[in-house]
């Protein structure tokens, strides 16, 4: 019974390298599919039952860790990746196999030796390498660094078409009768999220709520100063309005 | 209601004192800064103008007051104004920075290594089985390095919308050799607005953007188009895709914060980067800043 192969990458000139350079390397190795994404990897990993299954890590999609944690259970998984910092150092420690693109014939002769070892010991049971996949899925998704989902672009109707304004470009919000406004340096929009909802999907380290109809960018904040009545007034970078802070607010400017 | 017309009346009362006080302190400033010649000369005026209307009194109490502040507060207070301008200078200075360490960013973050190493798998890939589209792809490549790299733009100039296209379409190209009928490029830029001077680095960006968070996901890929016009006095570039839209979530990633700051920093508030969901799905940014024909330089 001879051995079978699935190569998923979304770029096929390098599927037809790989392809190319198993033949040379393991002859008898059969690659039996090719696929362009995580999806479709799964599915004809369903249908052809391969041994193993070389996966790119970045696929539109769904990628190749999460295509991996379908499959490791049923088949030797090997990741080939072009520049995955993250991805790297994760494999480095652990023990799943990879290589790097361009994939040269040395390297994949060392994957498939050690491929060949595990399948011929019967080491059979692909180890259980589900937790690190989990790991690894949610470092990569994440860019490194695990961050909460908050909101980061503010969708405004103006005319015809959907304004996307960046989190980081807006200075303040400021509660309106029905609507929102939202003040960049430049512009001010309208949007009919409510300041409660935007308290609420917004970084607080990033937003904060200086008064019952205001929300601030922390970053805009030039100066925090008195009026003649005894009110914190709060001064911004790049506009001229004074921003008045509230009472059971004004703890945020204890300290400074 | 009489609480609002208290405020009303206290909201006229600040706005009053605060008219007085700029005016109070532009008289100090002209005290201070005015020659003591020119300052005899408006005394005797003011004399001469207080004996026709009867007003003696008050013309010399004006005269012995700015005497007084001239000479107790003039000094000190010319010192304050002295370094008010040289702190003026220096916030210039502190924008040049500032703009120069925009401009070094965009520099250092120019060539993604995951693009770099995935064309050069490609080409590997390519010289065994397609020498020609190998040797094209390679042309790219370097064409597209060569405008890039910090070292080798210092002379190259590069400043203007012609310059950016022609780099555009070179990193489009292998892009397009690497997702093959996943992507499709269209370019209506005219020719005429070649010659337009505009920054370098932002129309790449977007169009990075545009592949990695727009098409790059999406498994049937899409279309990138790349578009320039003229409205008014203004220069409109515009990337648009139709890929899977922005994730309200996603950060917006230091190349747009980049381009914005460079932006504001060269043009203030004369340009600006407007993103938009078009109706039918995508995603466009757009570029807009005064339309010049040349570079006067």
């Amino acid at each position: 019974m001879s051995l079978t192969a699935l190569i998923a990458d979304d770029e096929a000139p390098l599927r037809a390298q790989l392809r190319a350079r198993l033949n040379e390397a393991w002859p008898e190795l059969r690659v039996v599919a090719e696929a362009a994404n995580g999806a479709e990897a799964v599915a004809l990993a369903a249908e052809h039952q391969p041994d193993i299954v070389f996966l790119d890590i970045r696929m539109p999609g769904m990628g190749g860790i999460d295509a991996a944690r379908q499959l490791y259970d049923r088949c030797h998984i090997v990741f080939a990746t072009a520049y995955d910092q993250y991805a790297l150092d994760a494999f480095e420690q652990g023990a799943i196999d990879y290589l790097l693109k361009p994939v040269t014939p040395a390297r994949l002769q060392t994957t498939c030796e050690r491929l060949q070892k595990r399948l011929a010991g019967n080491a059979a049971a692909p180890q259980d390498i589900g937790a690190q996949l989990a790991e690894l899925g949610a470092l990569l998704k994440s860019g490194g660094a695990a961050k909460p989902n908050y909101l980061r672009w503010i969708q405004a109707q103006v005319g015809g078409s959907l304004r996307m304004v960046s989190t980081r470009e807006i200075l303040f919000f400021q509660a309106e009768d029905k609507y929102t406004s939202v003040q960049t340096a430049s512009t001010q929009l309208l949007i009919r999220k409510t300041l409660k909802e935007l308290t609420d999907e917004l970084d607080p380290d990033e937003f904060w709520r200086i008064h019952r109809s205001t929300l601030v960018r922390v970053d805009a904040i030039l100066e925090v100063t008195r009026d003649m009545r005894g009110r914190q007034m709060v001064r911004l970078r790049d506009h001229p309005d004074l921003l008045e802070v509230s009472r059971n607010h004004g703890y945020l400017f204890q300290q400074m | 209601m009489a609480a609002a017309s208290i405020n009303r009346a206290l909201d006229f009362v600040r706005e009053a004192v605060n008219e007085a006080s700029v005016l109070w302190w532009r008289f100090f400033d002209w005290l201070a800064l005015v020659e003591w010649r020119q300052l005899y000369v408006t005394w005797f005026l003011v004399v001469v103008f207080g004996v026709i209307v009867d007003l003696v009194n008050p013309a010399i109490w004006f005269i012995l007051i700015s005497f007084g502040v001239k000479v107790l507060a003039g000094g000190k207070r010319r010192a304050e104004l002295k370094a008010k301008e040289a702190s003026d200078k220096a916030s210039v200075a502190t924008l040049e920075r500032r703009l120069m360490e925009a401009q070094m960013a965009t520099l250092q973050a120019q060539v993604e290594p995951h693009f770099l190493f995935n064309t050069l798998a490609l080409i590997g890939q390519l010289i065994e089985t397609d020498p020609k589209e190998a040797a094209r792809v390679h042309a790219h490549l370097i064409e597209y390095l060569r405008s890039s790299l910090p070292q080798m733009r210092a002379g190259g100039g590069g400043g203007t919308l012609g310059k950016q296209v022609e780099l555009s379409r070179a990193y489009l190209a292998i892009m397009q050799a690497r997702m093959k009928e996943r992507l499709a490029v269209r370019f209506d830029v005219p020719d005429f607005l070649g010659s337009a001077p505009f920054p370098p680095m932002m129309l790449q960006t977007l169009i990075e953007n545009a592949i990695k968070h727009g098409l790059e996901p999406k498994v049937a890929g899409g279309t990138i188009t790349v578009r320039s016009q003229v409205v008014g006095a203004t220069l409109h570039v515009d990337v648009c895709d139709d890929g899977v839209g922005i994730d309200l979530h996603a950060d917006e990633g230091v190349g747009l914060a980049n381009i914005r700051e460079r932006l504001a920093l060269l043009y203030g508030k004369d340009a600006e980067l407007v993103i938009e969901m078009p109706p039918g799905g995508g995603a466009c940014a757009s570029i807009r800043l005064p339309y010049r024909m040349t570079e006067f330089d």
